[in-house]
């Protein structure tokens, strides 16, 4: 093993790689068979194993080949059980299946973690939950995204059409802040029992962040979210899906006061949306089967339209620090699927002391 | 070096070696054709290809047209209507490639009709032509021809949607005959 590496010779490797188009912008760490082996070996699943396919664009990715990109993407081999299951996740959500890696919306994935691997990978769970500066959360996510691209040939301005695309696209993985949280994990409401180590996913098409330190009346912080989450820009079809990432301050305020997590979905139901002349100002007060449009007729201004049809469109996540009421609304593309993937276990890997896994000691 | 750095691509080479797929062969006009509309929901396409549809008949002989709808925009066309269609018309036209995804799934549709027999007129906003071409090569159809129409077509009017569909018009007949 060398002491010190050449700085040389990583530099044309990672030129090399560059080179043939495979980066997302970023240096990629050039994968080797051992290293990709590493990663192969924390799962009992199939390298051959074909884990999505993208039907229109005639491809499909193989835990092979989702190995070589997550090693790209700077994973430890340790991750590799995290990034399975979070494109297991995502390959559950109808958006991602369909056109969603094409759309000029260009969604970004949304990786909720749960559970004891977060820790035992050294997920942050803390502050600065949407990130960057954690090395476990900003390489799943951005191992999806090599996945897309490489594995797939979703590339910009190619088959991917992305208008103005969005912050965060490739770096969103939550560790949810279970301990500071006073509702069951959200990888519960994916029906997987709480303790269980999870990954749900879905994709979001933008984040917006509700400062609220100003009131300790739970209900004013609703009606804040409720005025994000209502915003006539967001509306394309009847209904919409937003969910909340609570900071641990405001989710305790609003359990303190009684609200569980259902009475939140519920709370946010009754009241976002707008009448029918707010929606009539900005042209999408008609309806065609689920699209809106500009329909000049008034005769529907006084209604109110509800936007948000259930609690599944309505996810709650606690994430970020117990150090301001800073919450974020997730304006989620399409629906998310309801679900939530187990990890696979860890032990097969953590029993070989020489396979670096998670955390570096 | 010891060991090749891996490509996370996993295309392989046999893939891009794949014959063409067959090309349907051209009508001399379109008098007494029936014309297949294979509308993606965009917003306008329905109204558009109607159009096309009515000044193919008016002005171009054609017999009458069948309109279906592809409920999934982004997805190939699913194999029955595939099938219906090319039982029950002679050319199709698809659209409108409106979208990152349904650009190129209009033109996908548009060479699974050739190679059903049917000649086929894709008709795609002009500003998703990249992906449109893209999309051509990964069926193993590079330089497959289609129709554009500027963009934008979403908000466009009723009588703007007209004038379109008149200004495509000549494209889409030379698409589908030896014109």
């Amino acid at each position: 093993m060398t002491a010190i590496p050449n700085p040389e010779e990583a530099q044309a490797a990672i030129e090399y790689c560059y080179a043939q188009g495979w980066s997302d912008g970023l240096p990629l760490v050039p994968a080797s068979q051992p290293l990709v082996d590493r990663f192969l070996a924390t799962t009992t699943r199939s390298p051959e194993e074909v884990i999505g396919e993208i039907e229109q664009v005639g491809r499909d990715c193989t835990v092979y080949l989702a190995a070589v990109n997550a090693a790209m993407a700077g994973c430890l081999p340790g991750y590799f059980p995290v990034v399975l299951a979070a494109f297991d996740a995502l390959m559950r959500e109808r958006a991602a299946r369909g056109g969603g890696w094409q759309s000029t919306s260009g969604p970004a994935p949304m990786i909720v973690v749960n559970g004891p691997v977060r820790h035992e990978l050294g997920f942050n769970t803390a502050g600065g939950a949407f990130g960057p500066g954690f090395r476990p959360n900003a390489t799943v996510a951005r191992a999806i995204g090599l996945i897309v691209r490489n594995a797939f040939g979703i590339r910009p301005h190619v088959l991917e059409q992305a208008t103005q695309g969005l912050p965060g696209r490739w770096s969103i993985c939550l560790a949810e802040n279970e301990e500071e949280s006073p509702w069951p994990p959200f990888a519960a409401d994916g029906g997987q029992p709480a303790g269980t180590s999870a990954v749900s996913a879905t994709l979001l098409r933008t984040c917006e962040f509700v400062d609220n330190r100003h009131t300790p009346d739970p209900e004013q912080v609703l009606w804040d979210i409720a005025d994000t989450v209502s915003r006539t820009g967001s509306l394309i079809f009847k209904e919409t899906s937003a969910g909340v990432v609570f900071c641990p301050e405001h989710a305790q305020m609003l359990a303190e006061a009684g609200f569980s997590k259902r009475g939140v979905q519920e709370w946010l139901m009754e009241h976002c949306g707008r009448t029918g002349a707010d929606l009539r100002r900005a042209g999408k007060n008609g309806l065609r089967g689920i699209a809106r449009f500009a329909d000049p007729d008034p005769r529907a201004d006084d209604s109110f339209t509800r936007i948000l049809p259930s609690p599944r469109h309505v996810p709650i996540v606690v994430a970020g620090a117990r150090n301001a009421a800073i919450s974020m609304v997730v304006r989620i593309f399409g629906e998310w699927s309801g679900t939530a993937t187990p990890v696979g276990p860890l032990t097969a890997a953590l029993e070989h002391p020489t396979t670096p896994l998670g955390v570096p000691s | 070096m010891p060991y090749p750095i891996l490509d996370p691509t996993g295309t392989i080479a046999a893939d891009r070696e794949k014959s063409p797929p067959p090309r349907a062969r051209r009508r001399a006009n379109l008098h007494g054709a029936t014309v297949g509309l294979l509308v993606n929901t965009k917003q306008n396409a329905a109204p558009f290809l109607d159009e096309v549809g009515r000044l193919l008949i008016d002005r171009h002989g054609a017999k009458g047209t069948i309109a279906r709808t592809k409920v999934n925009f982004a997805a190939p066309a699913p194999e029955e209507l595939v099938k219906e269609m090319a039982a029950s018309c002679d050319v199709i036209i698809t659209g409108i490639g409106d979208c990152g995804s349904c650009s190129a799934s209009a033109v996908a549709d548009g060479i699974v009709f050739e190679a059903a027999g049917l000649p086929a007129a894709a008709i795609c906003s002009d500003a998703f032509k990249v992906t449109a071409d893209a999309m051509a090569g990964l069926r193993g159809a590079p330089g497959y021809r289609y129709a554009t129409t500027p963009h934008p077509v979403a908000v466009l009017t009723p009588d703007q949607v007209k004038e379109r569909a008149a200004q495509v018009l000549g494209d889409v007949v030379a698409l589908l005959t030896h014109a």
